[in-house]
């Protein structure tokens, strides 16, 4: 009921008409669409994600990082050899990347940065809540958010009754506890808390008494992909992957950048498992606060860097492809004379996805969750309409 | 009215009994900054600093050269190095302190305000600073200055450590220093950075309220350029704060419309200026009211907490005297959705639950060691509860507004660590008599309680109902 609910509500003046025959609101303004952002915490390299083929400026900055065997994607552009689930979703037209992009934060303090990731905005801290949050508010998403993490990202922040699941290593209390509270809640007219004993009493019986499940990732997407299959379920879910902040024994192919790649590499596998046929109809797209060096260090790391890869995936993509405005890797092209510049504002690629998935029409979210920044629509050159 | 022990404190436990004059009883404890009921080791901050900077330097410095080809090697050793400089410990420990002062001292209302300071000047999450530091700034710096008036607190927060760190100060350098031009020599930019000066601003004192402009921000950066750690080979940013006259930017600097003469002082002088501001009180008596009372504070409830403040120039006993009466009064009408830490030591106050681990079982830890699960239940606890007070995500603190504190997930380890709570309790307090007795003493409506709470047969059903009303997780 909630879905019809908010289609009635944002549905044009032939979906109210519909609506008050009953119809399943949803036939008449189309599909349910899912967004899944997942959150790289410590900046993810995008050139050890996708590296450049045959680049002698990289090839030089770099020798002990240089990965082998990587998977090439097109005459320009390989990818790192452990990411075989994306490499999947590609060969399918179901994964693609935007390249040299980052959110216009060239600081380099992960603490701003993630800060400014999930807010959107330019100056650390001064935003309270997230671009996801202010874009579901927009689309009217009450009560469509999945935070797979315990504390609420501030990515979400901005509308209220996000779901979170993250579960609990002990077991849950028995059911008719639950339902006693919960009816004693409704008594007392908390209804906020009445909601949430009811979605809490239904996750009870779902996991068969409560057993405690893994806090993987890759088991939290299967979760998530069942969910956001749902007709009525979350539209929109976050995950999180630590670990990018790679300063010493970064490594090739098995080096710590790898295990972190990996871990997200596994939640593509196991959302597409758990949607099912529903990927047609989610994107799915990775966020990191920036890139790192083109240099490796002494330790044979990197360090914090600027311009970074976005990863998307869904059949929500137009093809596969890797999106990008190069800036070449000369040093008078790098950023600072050290990093990867970004040419692409990555708040353009979250818009566009949020306009394709909400349909919101762009101009809208940029000058309501954007604040009329000076974004471009890439919509039509990489979502389906 | 009894809502009030949980509002300000964490209710009447086993031992207490109830007081004839509550606001006397509150009032009281809010004069002095007693001795920590904690018996066992409590550290400076300055040897925990110490160890932070073994742990900085020892990664950075050392590990990461050395293992630089060998991923294994090198998370096994920097393992060693956590466990070397107590990174696993120190802030379990720092945790048996704050909490004890909750439950075993005889000042749980000061306690409750000294978390609402703590977060007022938060550190967040950055770095390793929860695991070494956060709690020991809590304790010499929050702590100690609570019958301070808070222009101290402010001055030594801000100039603290810990602070300057966590917002960055020391990479905030005055454009036309000295320290900028020599940078400039090696082709390098070195400028402001306003995180410091805008969060003294917004969080710590005035307030966005007070209409101050991206400008003034700025001018406050330069007026705080200069205020950094002393730097050392193998110290790197872990040196004592002092002023470095070379990374400080020349001429006078004008924030909300005073003229500040540049040097050493501009801060002392501009602090002072800010704290006294109408603003910087208006908004710490509603952010008091909003920790106490409820969500939305009224202007009413305000006015007694900022009289007192101006009569009292911002002594904070007084300040917090005034609040206190203001929950008392209050206390009737409004509820306050508790956060799971408070709401963690009310249920552990009230039904006598052993949570806090004793000072002979965290004395037993020696550096280098692996501390044990029970050395560490603490931390594990309050992570589960998704609410680990050190570990706020961002320099506002964690948050004092009920919505943030409602998901699922989040009632749902109200759930299960009711339950486990339960059986942290002594064979004696697991009575229905106890019960009966507590919920007597701290709660207007005892017999609707016990009616729902005899729906249910077994004891820890009615403990995990019980700390799970309404009535309780507002109070």
């Amino acid at each position: 009921m909630k879905i019809s609910r908010r289609n009635f509500l944002k549905g044009s003046a032939t979906t109210l008409f519909l609506a008050g025959f009953n119809f399943p609101v949803l036939a008449s303004t189309g599909k349910k669409k899912n967004l899944v952002i997942i959150m790289l915490r410590g900046g993810m390299d995008g050139l050890c994600a996708v590296p450049i083929i045959g680049d002698k400026n990289f090839e030089k900055r770099r020798k002990d990082l240089i990965l082998d065997k990587t998977i090439k994607l097109n005459s320009d552009f390989a990818l790192h050899p452990k990411l075989k689930n994306f490499h999947n979703l590609w060969q399918n037209n179901l994964g693609a990347i935007v390249h040299a992009t980052n959110i216009p934060y060239t600081k380099r303090s992960h603490f701003d940065g993630q800060n400014l990731m999930e807010t959107g905005g330019h100056i650390p801290y001064s935003i309270k809540t997230g671009w996801l949050g202010r874009g579901m508010k927009l689309a009217e998403l009450k009560g469509d958010g999945l935070a797979l993490a315990l504390p609420m990202p501030l990515l979400l922040r901005g509308i209220p009754s996000n779901d979170n699941f993250y579960p609990s290593k002990k077991r849950l209390p028995r059911t008719e506890l639950l339902q006693l509270l919960k009816s004693i809640y409704a008594d007392k007219s908390e209804h906020e808390l009445a909601n949430m004993m009811e979605i809490i009493a239904n996750r009870s019986m779902m996991n068969n008494g409560g057993t405690s499940m893994s806090r993987k990732n890759s088991s939290l997407a299967l979760k998530a992909g069942l969910e956001l299959k749902k007709i009525n379920g979350p539209r929109v879910a976050v995950f999180e992957v630590d670990g990018f902040d790679t300063h010493a024994a970064q490594g090739g192919v098995n080096g710590s950048h790898s295990d972190s790649l990996i871990e997200m590499d596994s939640i593509f596998k196991s959302l597409e498992k758990g949607l099912g046929s529903e990927i047609e109809n989610t994107l799915v797209l990775t966020l990191t606060e920036f890139g790192r060096t083109i240099e490796q260090n002494g330790g044979r790391g990197t360090e914090h860097g600027y311009g970074s890869a976005i990863f998307m995936a869904g059949g929500l993509l137009k093809k596969s492809q890797v999106y990008s405005d190069w800036p070449g890797l000369k040093k008078k092209e790098l950023f600072e004379g050290r990093d990867l510049n970004s040419t692409i504002d990555a708040r353009s690629v979250y818009a566009s996805a949020m306009s394709t998935v909400f349909d919101i029409e762009f101009k809208r979210l940029q000058k309501e969750v954007f604040w009329g920044d000076k974004l471009v629509n890439l919509s039509d050159k990489l979502f389906k309409s | 009215m009894k809502n009030f022990y949980r509002k300000v404190a964490f209710g009447l436990g086993p031992d207490d009994n109830a007081p004839s004059d509550p606001l006397k009883w509150a009032s009281n404890q809010l004069n002095e900054i007693p001795e920590y009921s904690w018996k066992g080791k409590i550290l400076p901050e300055k040897e925990l600093r110490g160890y932070y900077r073994e742990w900085v330097y020892g990664d950075r410095k050392v590990l990461r050269k050395k293992f630089k080809n060998d991923k294994d090697g090198y998370k096994r050793e920097k393992n060693k190095l956590r466990h070397e400089t107590g990174q696993k410990f120190w802030w379990n420990l720092e945790l048996c302190i704050r909490h004890s002062e909750a439950i075993k001292s005889e000042y749980p209302v000061l306690a409750k305000l000294w978390y609402f300071w703590g977060n007022h000047f938060a550190i967040s999450e950055k770095d390793f600073l929860a695991q070494y530091t956060t709690g020991a700034y809590q304790r010499e710096i929050i702590r100690a200055n609570m019958n301070q008036n808070f222009e101290k607190m402010a001055q030594e927060a801000t100039k603290g450590w810990s602070m300057i760190h966590h917002l960055d100060n020391e990479q905030n350098i005055g454009p036309k220093s000295q320290s900028a031009k020599w940078a400039r020599e090696k082709g390098k930019k070195r400028g402001v950075n306003e995180n410091h000066a805008r969060e003294l601003l917004e969080l710590h004192t005035v307030s966005p309220n007070c209409g101050y402009s991206q400008e003034d921000v700025i001018q406050m950066a330069y007026i705080m350029s200069g205020w950094r750690p002393e730097w050392g080979k193998k110290r790197l940013e872990t040196g004592d704060v002092h002023f470095d006259p070379d990374a400080h930017q020349p001429g006078s600097k004008i924030v909300l419309g005073k003229k500040y003469k540049s040097g050493r002082k501009g801060l002392s002088n501009a602090i002072t200026d800010l704290v006294n501001h109408p603003s910087c009180r208006e908004f710490i008596a509603m952010k008091l009211c909003r920790y106490l009372i409820t969500d939305n504070p009224t202007k009413e409830m305000m006015e007694p907490i900022i009289k007192a403040w101006e009569k009292s120039d911002g002594f904070l006993p007084e300040v917090h005297k005034a609040a206190i009466e203001v929950a008392f009064n209050y206390s009737d009408k409004y509820n306050k959705f508790q956060n799971p830490e408070n709401w963690l030591l009310q249920m552990s106050k009230m039904s006598d639950v052993d949570l806090i681990p004793t000072p002979k079982l965290m004395d037993l830890y020696a550096l280098g060691q692996k501390p044990t699960n029970g050395q560490r239940s603490s931390e594990h606890l309050l992570r589960e509860l998704g609410h680990h007070p050190y570990l706020a995500k961002q320099p506002n603190g964690w948050s004092d507004i009920s919505d943030d504190w409602m998901s699922p997930e989040l009632l749902i380890r109200r759930l299960v660590y009711a339950k486990e709570a339960y059986y942290r309790k002594s064979g004696k307090s697991q009575t229905p008599e106890f019960y009966e007795e507590m919920i007597q003493k701290n709660y207007d409506n005892p017999n609707e309680i016990l009616q729902i709470l005899n729906q249910h047969k077994e004891l820890v059903h009615k403990h995990v109902i019980l700390f799970n009303l309404p009535e309780t997780l507002k109070s």
